[in-house]
C-alpha cells in the first residue's frame, strides 16, 4: 500500500466528486479511481459479496413503508449501496424477500450492512481524494 | 447454511472492510492484524452471547 500512496497524484476538486461519485457507483470503484488498487478490490469483493450473499438467503432491500420506522432506517441503509440499490428499484429486483426463509432476517442484516460499508467506503475515498488521510 | 457459518461469513467480511478503512494503521501488516482482530470481536461476542442465551430460559 506504501506503493500505491507514493504514486497517487495531487489532490483536486473534480478527481474528489469523480472518486465519490465512482465510490457510490460500484463499491472500491472510488479507490480504484485514486489509485488504491488493493483497497478498492478488497472493497469490491467483500461489499459485493455480502450483498450477494443477503439476497442468497432470501433478505430483501427497502423502501420507507408508511408508519413503520424501521423501513426508513434500512432503506437509508440500502441507499448506501449507491447505484446498485437503485438500479435494483427500476428493475423491481429484490425488494421481495421471503420472510418465511430460517435465513431471512440474516438476509436483510447482509444487506442492509454491505449499503453501511460501503457508505463508509465513499466517505474513505472522499477523505483520500482531499489529502485528508494516505 | 448454519447460524454459525453465518457469523463466521459476516465477521471475516466486515474484518476486511474494516482493516481497509482503518485510519490508524498504515502498514499492510497492521491492517492484517487488526482485521484479525475485528474478525475475532465478532466470532468471539457472538460466542459468549450465544452461552448466555444458552441458560436463560426459554
Amino acid at each position: 500500500m506504501q506503493s500505491e500512496i507514493a504514486s497517487a497524484p495531487e489532490s483536486s476538486p473534480a478527481r474528489t466528486a469523480m472518486a465519490c461519485i465512482a465510490a457510490l457507483v460500484f463499491p472500491g470503484l472510488g479507490h480504484v479511481v485514486l489509485g488504491r488498487w488493493g483497497r478498492g478490490l478488497l472493497l469490491a469483493f467483500s461489499i459485493t459479496a455480502m450483498a450477494i450473499l443477503g439476497f442468497w438467503m432470501k433478505g430483501n432491500l427497502f423502501t420507507p413503508s408508511g408508519d413503520d420506522k424501521l423501513t426508513y432506517v434500512f432503506t437509508v441503509l440500502n441507499m448506501g449501496l449507491g447505484l446498485p440499490y437503485f438500479a435494483c428499484l427500476a428493475a423491481g429486483f429484490g425488494f421481495d424477500g421471503n420472510a418465511a426463509a430460517q435465513t431471512f432476517e440474516y438476509g436483510k442484516t447482509f444487506l442492509a450492512v454491505a449499503g453501511a460499508l460501503n457508505a463508509l467506503a465513499a466517505m474513505d475515498a472522499f477523505d483520500i481524494a482531499i489529502g485528508r488521510k494516505q | 447454511m448454519t447460524h454459525f457459518i453465518s457469523l463466521v461469513i459476516f465477521a471475516a467480511l466486515v474484518g476486511i472492510v474494516f482493516a481497509v478503512l482503518s485510519s490508524e494503521h498504515n502498514e499492510t501488516s497492521d491492517r492484517v492484524i487488526y482485521g484479525l482482530k475485528v474478525f475475532g470481536s465478532f466470532v468471539g461476542i457472538g460466542f459468549g452471547i450465544a452461552w448466555v442465551l444458552y441458560f436463560l430460559p426459554r
